[in-house]
């Protein structure tokens, strides 16, 4: 039956992208978007561009002087803050705004999912989104390596260690399966230059790359469907796309850049850690305390701390592929389901995130 | 005698005229004393013309008060330069707003002929009047500097004089002839106001700020902008928001765009490095570039070579462990046990890959800072509720002497083979040894 599984491919990507549709005027000037007691929720995709705007620009200035060698990296981040006019500017925003950036796909993947923007024919929209949430935490997993001091290569060694712990719940010779999946993406044994050389050319040319195609596809498809209604209930009013809703919008972004700008001045993104950590780092000194991965990594880094690894393992992997096949699961779902279940996803990650280190002193703290 | 008219006898007319004409009008008129608000027939420019004035005339007129109130207390006060400056420079700022105010309650009114059929000849008397005098006192303050200093000497003795119905005019007559001007309006806007709409601010509806709020819905903004926006709203309204949207967008982006051009705008020019400034980072530099250096000398080392110096016998220490690399480039301690035999292992811990720090506790064991492994110097093991849970891997060593010959030896079997003696030994240097060639003693 191959000539019906084409049919049907073709018939479900036709309806996903009703390409007749896909003219100015239906997917600007027709559109309009919901107005009831979520409706902030529509600014959070908006934002997250925002800041992902953000760090193209500003990734761009750092280009010109970053030098993604051992030797050179993290003196060149240095003379960066330092001594180039403006450049624990450029580099304060885009530390924040990368917080800001995954705080907000959070916010966006959260509420998309409690108003239930996935269903039909919103699938491929929120596979693609689900998809660059995870290449939202690579962006942050790899660009954390890059200024190559104490904290980050120790923090990337731990996070790339834990590859190697599902080992121990393979058998025979596919146990050493993680191990060479872990070398790979190091590239040598240890965390190294070709580590550094990886991470940079993931960072600034594939991921970014790999977002503007997925992005693409998120926002054309975005704007061919227009907004999810987002209640049960039909919403009483809607209001135009354009211009109330970009001009509202853009306020929005008018306020996000005047808050970044201000916080990059004011506060320097270090500031919340202790000095050693960003020392260069030392290959063959020991390691100073206090590694931890950025705050947005908490809530799968604690319960690594907490709870034997299969466990966690098994957890993610079943969230993932919940999230993934939301669209499907919860087909017949009323939003008040998908609203329980994302506040507690929510309740989940702020929990995890403020008191994560406080849960693990709880259960950890007097042992040892 | 024209100065006995206008300072002594126009001053006192007007006394009386404000008195008597505000109790005749609290007694006779009482519910037409009001600023006769007309708000509902033009609201634009009255919000741009009321707010500055009112709120200008509030900080101008406590000025005065003060200054006339404690002279004394005041003049020692503006002693100070920096106070003296504020107080002049807010008193103008307010006086600025106050003649901008009125100037745009005047235009209003001739402009807008909608107010004509209810404003009468005493309103744009009252408005030009009121004109006149800041105007007035605006140029005194700026041809004649520190009035707020100076006044205290001359302008608020002679009202006081006035009102002591001891009018000393010596006092006036040294003043500059725009000071005088300024008085005389005063007095002239004194008389007139029991007769205008200025009554107002005789009696201020103080009890306003404290009865219970009421709230007058006529049309809300918000309420209208929403209808307008749905899908049927008005074109040419949502054309209009449209374009006053894109103005105020590029507008704030061209602000923005000037405020971040401040600071970044050096970015791409060459920093300026001072000589001390470039010193140290080519110094710091070539630090990291000898560090890598070394690295990759280790690393070369260790592919050709089957011994490595890790230090010599006497320099290992029971409780502070020195670091060396071993053959797979990752950290490792040497320690010097009990019996008088070094201690060779991994410092790579075997839960996360951190390195293990140097120093033995009391209880015989080091420690991995990253998420608190306690492990046993002589064994390796870690402790109970570590989250590590694999030893410290031994590492094969060789103890050879000046000759090169091989004194004693550690494979990875763990077993010693050689001399136990601590004298023999102390003459040694410590060597790892690459594992395959342990067996060779």
């Amino acid at each position: 039956m191959p000539k019906g599984i084409v049919a049907n491919v073709l018939g479900f990507l036709a309806e996903r992208f009703p390409i007749e549709k896909a003219d100015f005027h239906s997917m600007v000037t027709k559109k309009t978007v919901p107005v009831h007691r979520m409706s902030w929720a529509y600014y959070a995709g908006g934002l997250t561009l925002f800041f992902f705007l953000i760090q193209v620009v500003t990734g761009l200035m750092l280009l010109f002087y970053y030098q993604p060698t051992v030797s050179d990296a993290h003196a060149s981040v240095e003379y960066i803050t330092r001594h180039v006019p403006g450049g624990a500017l450029v580099r304060n925003m885009h530390a924040w705004s990368s917080s800001c950036m995954i705080f907000c796909v959070l916010i966006h993947f959260v509420t998309t999912l409690a108003m239930k923007a996935f269903g039909r024919p919103r699938e491929l929209t929120w596979i693609s989104g689900v998809l660059l949430l995870l290449v939202t935490f690579v962006f942050g997993f790899t660009g954390y390596l890059l200024p190559w001091h104490q904290i980050a290569v120790n923090a990337t060694k731990v996070g790339l260690q834990s590859i190697e712990l599902v080992g121990a719940y393979l058998p025979g010779e596919l146990a050493k399966l993680p191990t060479t999946v872990r070398e790979t993406i190091q590239g040598e044994a240890a965390v190294g230059q070709s580590t550094l050389s990886r991470f940079y050319a993931l960072h600034v040319i594939i991921l970014p790359l790999l977002v503007f195609g997925v992005l693409g596809i998120h926002l054309f498809s975005v704007q061919l469907h227009g907004m999810s209604p987002g209640v049960d209930s039909a919403p009483k009013r809607v209001e135009k796309f354009l211009p109330f809703f970009v001009i509202k919008d853009l306020g929005a972004w008018g306020v996000a850049f005047l808050v970044l700008f201000t916080a990059a001045l004011l506060v320097p993104f270090e500031s919340f850690f202790s000095f050693p950590l960003f020392a260069p780092y030392d290959a063959l000194g020991s390691t100073p305390e206090g590694i931890k991965p950025e705050w947005y990594f908490y809530f799968v880094y604690y319960p690594l701390e907490l709870l034997p690894f299969w466990s966690v393992a098994l957890g993610q992997t079943v969230v993932m592929g919940v999230i993934f096949a939301a669209p499907w699961l919860f087909k017949h779902s009323s939003r008040r389901t998908t609203a329980v279940l994302a506040s507690f996803i929510a309740v989940y990650m702020v929990g995890m995130t403020l008191f994560g280190h406080a849960i693990y002193e709880f259960f950890k703290g007097g042992q040892g | 005698m024209t100065e006995q008219v206008l300072y002594v006898g126009l001053p006192y007319v007007a006394i009386v005229l404000f008195i008597g004409g505000t109790a005749w009008r609290y007694a006779a008129q009482r519910y037409s004393i009001s600023s006769l608000s007309s708000q509902f027939l033009e609201d634009r420019w009255l919000g741009v013309g009321s707010l500055p004035w009112h709120l200008g005339i509030l900080v101008v007129l406590a000025g005065h008060l003060v200054a006339f109130a404690f002279p004394t207390v005041w003049r020692s006060v503006l002693s100070v330069p920096v106070f003296l400056h504020t107080v002049e420079i807010v008193g103008l700022a307010a006086a600025v707003a106050c003649a901008l105010g009125i100037g745009t309650l005047l235009v209003r009114r001739v402009l807008r002929g909608r107010l004509q059929p209810v404003t009468t000849w005493l309103d744009y008397l009252v408005l030009v009047l009121l004109l006149a005098e800041v105007s007035l006192g605006i140029l005194t303050a700026t041809a004649h500097r520190w009035g707020a200093l100076w006044s205290t000497g001359t302008i608020m003795p002679f009202v006081k004089s006035l009102l002591t119905l001891q009018p000393k005019l010596e006092l006036v007559s040294e003043l500059p002839p725009l000071a005088r001007a300024h008085l005389v309006v005063a007095f002239v806007l004194f008389g007139i106001a029991p007769f205008t709409r200025l009554i107002h601010a005789v009696f201020v509806p103080l009890q306003y700020l404290f009865r219970a709020p009421q709230r007058v819905v006529w049309s809300s903004e918000r309420r209208k902008q929403a209808v307008d926006a749905e899908p049927g709203g008005d074109p040419d309204l949502a054309r209009r928001h449209l374009i006053e949207g894109v103005v105020g967008a590029t507008a704030a982006a061209a602000l923005l765009g000037v405020g971040v051009a401040d600071k970044v705008a050096g970015y791409f020019v060459q920093p300026a490095l001072t000589k001390v400034d470039k010193k140290n980072l080519l110094t710091e530099r070539h630090l990291r570039v000898m560090m890598t250096a070394e690295e990759r000398a280790l690393e070369l080392e260790r592919l050709s070579n089957d011994f490595i110096l890790i230090s010599p016998y006497s320099e290992l220490s029971k409780k502070n462990g020195r670091y060396f690399i071993d053959y797979e480039m990752r950290p490792a301690l040497a320690f010097l046990g009990d019996d008088g035999i070094p201690i060779v292992l991994s410092a790579k811990c075997t839960h996360l890959g951190c390195t293990v720090g140097k120093d033995v506790d009391d209880q015989g064991r080091i420690l991995c800072p990253c998420h608190v492994s306690h492990f046993d110097v002589r064994s390796g093991h870690p402790n109970q509720s570590a989250p590590a849970k694999a030893p410290l891997p031994k590492l094969p060593w060789a103890a050879r002497d000046a000759a090169g010959k091989v004194v004693g030896a550690m494979g990875i079997d763990g077993k010693y083979v050689g001399s136990r003696d601590t004298a023999l030994l102390s003459r040694c240097n410590v060597y790892a040894a690459k594992s395959a060639l342990t067996e060779v003693t």
